[in-house]
């Protein structure tokens, strides 16, 4: 059925819809209730991020050590030294992603299996 | 025959247009490709327009992709950060459509160029720095210095912050260049090689299956690839945004 505008107005067959929304309503409450659903992509995206920003790192302390040596004429030491704190940036970087990572993935159920709602919620 | 395969990078003027404070300014084989997806995703969106209350395939799509990047926006950064949603969006479909077209015989991947890829990195970032000043003021410079540390710890840890943010833009614009160029030169070898083979004729020439089935696999593996950068470049994006609004971490 359609109105004067042409556009298909779902009135028809209100009963199917209420059915379905009931079943719906259902399966949502049968979820876990979380707001985190974004998840990080697949293990491939987090190949390439954890990869680079430990490499991209190491090469931006070294770069910056670089520069300061031809700067102050001090070579090679600031570079060796650029080079440390480009390692520790680069690590700390991918230990934070990692973390952020695993909290993404904590509350998303693995295969179909929903997990139980917890015993002590119930009514 | 091109046996280079980095010839498929190679930039050309289509026309000139004025210099600007004398550089050499023209319209390149990257410019119209750019424009091509810039086109193709108002053509997308406009075909989703046709609001019905029981949605077509087609509105289906466009209020997917909206939800798709609203969620990622509000999970990553919060609520807050909805501002920024139009600036996610664009980011994402303007990439994934240039990764998209870039993955057509004869089109021009945009993405494969650092000049590209550094600008909406870069744009990114200064974005971050601009709105984080806007909204905090000086107090934002607390981000690269995290609250309840040794004071001896201060020197070296704001120097391993500062590093790991410049660190940022790169890690954004060197990752989505080098798999854009690294999949499609793969792609390129593979197809060269199974068309040497084919002119050394002979019982040589039927061994050019294995290249063809290589470079099926490595077509599919690089469009996974063009949606999966697209959707890397997005996220991190709301990443980097949390630092706008979240400066105590």
């Amino acid at each position: 059925m359609a109105n004067q505008d042409g556009n298909n107005i779902a009135t028809e067959r209100p009963a199917d819809l209420d059915a379905l929304n009931a079943k719906l309503k259902a399966a949502n409450a049968r979820r876990p209730q979380d707001t985190e659903e974004v998840s990080n992509g697949s293990a491939l995206g987090m190949a390439w991020r954890l990869s680079t920003e430990l490499i991209v790192s190491v090469l931006v302390g070294t770069g910056l050590g670089y520069g300061l040596d031809k700067f102050l004429g001090t070579s090679p030491w600031i570079l060796l030294i650029g080079m440390g704190f480009g390692f520790a940036a680069g690590i700390k970087t991918v230990l934070r992603t990692a973390d952020a990572m695993d909290e993404a993935d904590k509350n998303i159920p693995i295969g179909d299996d929903l997990p139980d709602l917890p015993e002590d919620t119930d009514p | 025959m091109a046996n280079d395969p980095m010839q498929q990078f190679e930039i050309k003027k289509i026309f000139d247009l004025p210099d600007i404070a004398g550089q050499d300014i023209a319209f390149t084989n990257s410019s119209l490709w750019m424009v091509v997806g810039a086109l193709s995703i108002i053509v997308f969106f406009f075909l989703t327009l046709k609001g019905k209350l029981v949605p077509t395939r087609m509105q289906s799509l466009g209020e997917l992709s909206y939800e798709f990047i609203a969620n990622m926006v509000k999970d990553t950064t919060g609520p807050e950060a909805m501002k920024f949603f139009p600036f996610v969006f664009c980011l994402f479909f303007f990439i994934l459509f240039a990764n998209l077209i870039g993955m057509n015989p004869y089109a021009f991947t945009t993405t494969s160029h650092l000049a590209v890829t550094v600008f909406m990195a870069v744009f990114t970032i200064l974005i971050v720095i601009i709105a984080g000043i806007w909204k905090n003021g000086l107090r934002w410079f607390k981000i690269f210095a995290p609250a309840g540390l040794p004071l001896l710890m201060y020197p070296i840890i704001i120097l391993i912050e500062i590093i790991s943010f410049i660190a940022r833009p790169i890690t954004l614009s060197v990752r989505l260049f080098a798999n854009m160029v690294a999949g499609h030169v793969i792609l390129k070898l593979f197809a060269i090689f199974a068309a040497f083979l084919v002119t050394q004729g002979g019982g040589i020439a039927a061994l050019a299956v294995v290249p063809v089935i290589g470079t099926m696999a490595i077509v599919a593996l690089e469009f996974l690839v063009a949606a999966l950068q697209a959707f890397v470049f997005a996220i991190l994006t709301c990443v980097y945004l949390n630092d706008v609004y979240h400066v105590d971490h």
